[in-house]
């Protein structure tokens, strides 16, 4: 567990990349605006100016929709961007758990992409609100998400985040269907629960730092097998951050 | 509908060039302002049937404009423009008084019909 300065340190740095990343977001928009009207203008202007003989016109005038699609397209991410580095903003705050999942399962999409697996958010019929570390959670299931995506990788399956509520709790169930682990993970992440803690020479120390910080949350991993066809990772919450 | 007057605010020079020439294209009269100052000497000139407006200015804030706005030219409808990926500028906006909020980048077809439905309200108001 880390101490109270180191604490408020780290709040305060991940506050910094959030205003800056806010900030950054915040010019692109305005660079997108930009695009996005001149481009619009030149396709007026050739609806309006275009002598009817000039063979390059169709071509110019199909090309105006597809760069106001990609403005479009850009604006959607850096919406993502937006909301991701405002996540670092208060380090408690009241949150739908189910939003957070969509929103961290979008933003891995990409990676799920690159390696050929499936990923997909399964949220709860009712929205989970916890008043917790929205930027903490989003770190600790992506984590998962990582893992998971990695096992998946080789048989290109799929991973599914499920969000449940178990009596004042709520959960997070990361399933992939990759390589049975179950034994391996439980160890690891007792190893580095345990009064040791980790040592930097674990073979994925970063799983070990998750545990911890899942624990600093209040919260808990339990590893289950599902049968010999993958890992269920559920990650318990509670309904509040404990106060440190 | 055609023949109102607009008044578009916004530092981001290349942006009001671009779009006030196409409203002008379609048959709308614009007038242009670079920053918050400006824009209420404009408005003093010859006040329009709508401002936009965006939040995000250097020197006066697009929120502290419209609440000056609306004080000064209660028949004037102001919309704001938003960079942000929250909304939470444009809904404090519409507390203040404006009759909606766009985000950037904005469709024009979308901007024209909010623009008409503040000419509306002016007449119904």
């Amino acid at each position: 567990m880390v101490g109270k300065f180191e604490q408020l340190s780290r709040v305060k740095e991940l506050a910094f990349v959030g205003k800056v990343a806010a900030g950054l977001s915040h010019e692109i928009k305005n660079t997108l605006a930009i695009i996005n009207e001149s481009v619009g203008l030149m396709g007026d202007l050739l609806s309006k100016e275009a002598p009817d003989n000039w063979q390059a016109y169709p071509r110019l005038k199909s090309i105006i929709p597809s760069i106001e699609e990609q403005v479009q397209r850009s604006a959607v991410i850096v919406k993502r961007l937006n909301r991701f580095a405002h996540s670092s903003d208060k380090p408690v705050t009241s949150l739908d758990l189910n939003e957070l999942v969509q929103e961290i399962t979008t933003l891995a999409q990409r990676f799920a992409r690159l390696l050929g697996v499936g990923l997909e958010a399964q949220p709860a019929p009712e929205p989970l609100q916890i008043a917790s570390d929205p930027f903490r959670i989003q770190y600790v299931i992506f984590g998962f998400i990582e893992r998971g995506l990695w096992r998946c990788s080789p048989n290109q399956t799929k991973v599914t985040l499920a969000c449940a509520r178990s009596e004042d709790m709520a959960q997070v169930i990361v399933t992939d269907q990759g390589s049975p682990e179950g034994d391996w993970l439980r160890k690891q992440i007792a190893a580095a629960l345990s009064p040791a803690g980790i040592s930097g020479e674990e073979e994925d120390p970063e799983l070990g730092i998750l545990a911890l910080t899942m624990a600093e949350l209040g919260g808990s991993v339990e590893i289950e097998e599902v049968g010999q066809t993958g890992n269920k990772v559920i990650l318990v919450f509670p309904a509040k951050i404990p106060e440190t | 509908m055609d023949g109102y007057s607009v008044l578009l605010v916004d530092d981001e020079e290349e942006f009001v060039s671009a779009l006030s020439e196409r409203l002008m294209l379609r048959g709308i009269e614009v007038e242009i302002a670079l920053d918050g100052e400006e824009a209420l000497a404009r408005m003093k000139e010859k006040p329009p049937d709508v401002v936009i407006l965006d939040v995000m200015m250097p020197g006066l804030s697009g929120l502290e404009v419209l609440k000056m706005i609306r004080g000064s030219h209660p028949q004037t409808q102001v919309i704001l423009l938003t960079g942000q990926g929250s909304t939470k500028e444009g809904i404090e906006g519409m507390r203040l008084g404006a009759f909606d909020y766009l985000i950037k980048p904005v469709d024009i077809e979308e901007m024209l019909e909010r623009m008409k439905e503040a000419v509306k309200a002016i007449g119904n108001g």
